[in-house]
């Protein structure tokens, strides 16, 4: 290092000062810029929320998991109910669609399902070009068709149908997709047929029973079958002997464990969409 | 030197010679037919290469150096290309042979019915499981200070830190069990440990309440160990007979 100026000038220490402090301030400006793309919620929706869940009684998991209002046309199609679309004034003066409904006494919005990614889906938009019937998708329970709207003729048998755990009788289940046609990802729904269902939607009190009143028909009830601990895919309901879970939902990768037959209300803070 | 003893210039075909003259040297079969016995046998040897090296550093041309080693080039290098050669041309070898795995993209719609790690990192996930261990606080009202994941990693964190600090509590001059019992029985109950967490760790899968699992997963080890101690103190004593008759033949006390 040739340096033409005496130490004792003090010229190095000044030229480090001034570099190192640039390259500071690039740093933090980076970091700031960073800091602000990855915090800022440039999405829609998200927030705090209050849902209808299915309790969850066991295991790791921070809440239930959130119910799908369903409905059941004339053919006996079942199909799922999502919130009105709307277009709404934004704040910057333009218009976009928003879902939001009142349903069974609550304030029925895809805000129940933003979360462990599924906020992401492109089912969840309300642009969503699509039915809300469900449909098989080929996995789940070895009783079911590989494809097609789920009918309610395939449940007819769900006072009776059993298979390896649990007590017969307690209600049929199966597994299927929503709002999930030609989108990258699918939304996981759990159908449970049961007696047990039509017997709590005669006995439930207040705001549960409104809401079971508006939410399920037939004894039929749907699930977002996405754990809340790990965002897992759970087995479903009658899948597993393990700590009393034969006749609830069991989820396999921390056991945690729903029963599809106690609603609670529930509330945590969604994500919001992301806009692309 | 008395007169019965043999002098340097006549052969000794007793087989007492401690070290043959070259064109002297008993092969192996003469060796083997001595009836002295393996501990003669290890002598010689050494006292061979012991004499050989004096002999080495008598001779006029011999220059004391601080450090006798093998050159890094060519020795070492050589050697070190020639074993790279080797593994790399096996994983080239099996690169080609073996169609590469690539399984599909991760669904996040669908979870796997039976979820575990590699079986090599069974006992690590069994730690995860230690809810039941995680206290619930008088003070917080009944809370648990840690998360229970939080608590998992640092029982991950408390047991591989126990294992390495065992080379500083104990040397490991023992070169068998019998020797040092205690810690021979340590050893017994961190294996079995790991094969009890091991097994707690799927415990889904077991056969067994997951409560009993868990009070087995650390009933065991201890009582193996305890049954490893026992043992081997018992052991102890004839077995260091044993030894020691061996030693003494090879080396006789003065």
């Amino acid at each position: 290092m040739s340096d033409k100026y005496p130490e004792s000038s003090g010229r190095r220490r000044f030229v480090k000062g001034v570099v190192g402090s640039a390259a500071l301030a690039g740093a933090g400006t980076a970091g700031t810029a960073v800091l602000e793309s990855v915090t800022n919620p440039t999405g829609s929706g998200g927030g705090q929320t209050n849902y209808f869940a299915v309790e969850n009684t066991a295991g790791p998991a921070p809440r239930g998991m959130p119910m799908v209002p369903i409905e059941i046309d004339d053919n006996g199609d079942i199909k799922g109910v999502f919130p009105d679309v709307k277009e709404v004034e934004t704040e910057t003066g333009g218009t976009k669609k928003q879902a939001r409904m009142e349903l069974g006494g609550i304030e029925y919005t895809p805000n129940w399902y933003q979360y462990c990614g599924v906020q992401g889906y492109g089912g969840l938009r309300p642009d969503y070009d699509g039915d809300n019937y469900f449909r098989f998708s080929g996995a789940g329970y070895s009783w079911q068709p590989s494809g097609g709207k789920v009918n309610i003729d395939e449940f007819d048998d769900y006072d009776t149908w059993e298979n390896d755990y649990g007590d017969a009788g307690i209600g049929k289940p199966a597994k299927a997709t929503w709002r999930s046609q030609n989108t990258d990802n699918t939304i996981p729904i759990l159908i449970i047929r049961s007696p047990v269902l039509e017997d709590r939607v005669e006995s439930a009190e207040g705001e549960v029973a409104e809401w079971l009143e508006a939410a399920t028909d037939q004894g039929v009830m749907a699930i977002v079958n996405k754990c809340t601990h790990f965002c897992c895919a759970p087995q479903g309901f009658r899948t597993s002997n393990y700590e009393g879970a034969e006749d609830k939902i069991y989820c396999q990768c921390h056991q945690s464990i729903y029963d599809p037959f106690s609603i609670v209300k529930k509330s945590f803070v969604a994500f919001a969409r992301p806009e692309n | 030197m008395s007169d019965d003893q043999p002098t340097d210039e006549d052969a000794r075909t007793d087989g007492t010679g401690i070290v043959s003259p070259d064109d002297e040297t008993p092969t192996w079969r003469e060796r083997k037919e001595r009836t002295t016995g393996l501990s003669r046998l290890t002598y010689e040897y050494f006292e061979r290469s012991r004499r050989e090296d004096q002999d080495l550093r008598q001779e006029s041309d011999y220059v004391e150096r601080d450090v006798l080693a093998f050159p890094t080039w060519p020795h070492e290098l050589v050697r070190n290309l020639a074993i790279t050669s080797f593994f790399v041309g096996m994983i080239l070898f099996l690169g080609a042979t073996l169609p590469p795995h690539l399984g599909q993209p991760a669904n996040p719609s669908t979870t796997p019915a039976v979820i575990l790690p590699d079986w090599y990192l069974y006992w690590s996930f069994g730690l995860l499981k230690l809810s039941a261990l995680n206290p619930e606080l008088a003070i917080l009202g009944g809370q648990k200070l840690l998360a229970d994941r939080t608590f998992g990693v640092l029982a991950n964190v408390v047991v591989v830190g126990f294992i390495a600090i065992v080379p500083f509590l104990n040397k490991g001059s023992a070169r068998r069990p019998v020797e040092q019992p205690f810690w021979a029985s340590v050893g017994v109950m961190g294996v079995v440990f790991a094969f009890t967490i091991s097994a707690y760790s799927a415990k889904t899968h077991l056969p067994l309440n997951p409560h009993l699992s868990f009070d087995l997963a650390f009933l065991i080890p201890p009582m193996a160990g305890a049954v490893a101690y026992a043992i081997l103190k018992t052991m102890r004593e004839g077995y260091m007979y044993d030894l020691n008759k061996r030693y003494y033949k090879l080396r006789p006390p003065k």
